[in-house]
């Protein structure tokens, strides 16, 4: 099993969620058993504007706790990470972040996401 | 929360004459805006026309409904919200058109077993398609200030061809040139519209890549060549040719940033 803790710099009230991560997919956006798809088979919404196939970051979360149990970046996201607003040194896409057996996660989902207009 | 559309969009001008108006807008154009709060609300578009570009390739031109302020930069796609599987499946596409067209233009292939494609393509003239957007930052952030290269693989032209007729709306001597690789001559799409842009424009050349890998073409002419390596590149396509040519391309020098590319 695995603990995924949800803080929002909105201001929503955090959630804590425990799956087991060997069950992946929990639904059809993301890879399977990443944050993204934690969050939406948990009635979280977070933004994925590209359908969770690492062409956009408006999924872009900060991982605050287990940044090291999770999936590791490759070069396409750490491209796309370069673009998102308020980078941090956790920063990753929720749709490429796959979480592993028994990691304790906590992610914070930045209040804004950025767009060209 | 309710998001008022207003806090989902930034006013920007509709009509851009040149390239630098549009690049010298770009950073007032960078928006932010909240996203954990609730999703953004959709547009609701009306099929006008459906083109055949090739075999199992369709365009499709879409319409708003009258006074919608929907603005994009070439090169951005919109989130199609497709209703399949009693839920709401997300699906990507590159807008083809420019911002200063009156309707909205999307291409995509029939993909055999994409529940996506197979629904799209079962909607005719009049048909509503609902979507969010415009998104992505695959996009050209300034003018360039070197040779220009664009590679497109299939229906990747479609964010490259707005993006493409922007460049050669600036003065610069800096060429700029596509490389276009299809299955075949007749999945060339825009060919003869592109053709006649390079007639238009001596600074651009076009070059269809039908009968030789992609990636040996640009190795060749671009890091086998020569040794400058001030280029910069716009990449676009669908699967691993384009991982493969950004990796090919940094591995010959090029700068990461100098080598842009959206995957699809």
């Amino acid at each position: 099993m695995a603990r995924l803790r949800v803080l929002f710099e909105n201001g929503d009230p955090e959630r804590v969620i425990e799956f087991d991560p060997t069950k992946a997919p929990f639904q059809h956006d993301g890879r399977p058993g990443s944050i993204l798809d934690v969050l939406l088979a948990n009635g979280i919404h977070l933004e994925h504007a590209c359908g969770g196939n690492c062409a956009c970051t408006t999924c872009h979360v900060i991982v605050k706790q287990g940044f090291d149990k999770l999936s590791e970046a490759e070069e396409n996201e750490l491209d796309l990470l370069d673009k998102a607003p308020g980078l941090t040194p956790t920063s990753r896409l929720g749709c490429q972040s796959v979480v592993e057996d028994d990691a304790e996660i906590t992610v914070l989902i930045p209040r804004f996401t950025i767009n060209l207009k | 929360m309710q998001l008022d559309s207003s806090q989902l969009r930034v006013e920007s001008p509709r009509h851009h004459d040149t390239l630098p108006v549009c690049l010298s807008t770009l950073n007032s154009q960078l928006s932010t805006f909240p996203v954990s709060a609730s999703k953004p609300i959709p547009y609701e578009a009306t099929i006008e026309r459906i083109v055949e570009l090739a075999p199992e390739t369709r365009a499709f031109y879409l319409r708003l409904p009258p006074a919608t302020n929907f603005t994009f930069v070439p090169g951005q796609f919109l989130s199609c919200l497709l209703p399949l599987g009693g839920g709401e499946v997300i699906r990507p596409y590159s807008l083809a058109s420019d911002p200063e067209d009156p309707l909205l233009e999307i291409c995509l292939n029939h993909v055999a077993g994409g529940p996506g494609s197979h629904y799209l393509f079962s909607l005719g003239v009049g048909a509503s398609l609902r979507f969010t957007g415009p998104w992505g930052t695959f996009v050209l952030s300034q003018p360039p200030a070197a040779e220009c290269i664009f590679i497109a693989d299939g229906t990747g032209i479609a964010p490259i061809r707005p993006m493409l007729k922007r460049v050669l709306a600036t003065e610069s001597p800096h060429a700029v040139r596509l490389y276009y690789a299809a299955i075949s001559s007749p999945h060339l799409l825009y060919r003869d519209e592109l053709e006649a842009i390079a007639r238009r424009h001596p600074r651009f050349a076009f070059t269809p890549v039908l009968d030789a890998p992609l990636a040996a073409v640009i190795e060749d002419r671009y890091m086998a060549a020569d040794t400058d390596r001030s280029r910069h590149f716009y990449i676009c396509g669908v699967g691993d040719i384009v991982p493969q040519l950004r990796d090919a391309l940094r591995r010959a020098g090029y700068e990461r940033r100098a080598v842009q590319y959206e995957k699809w």
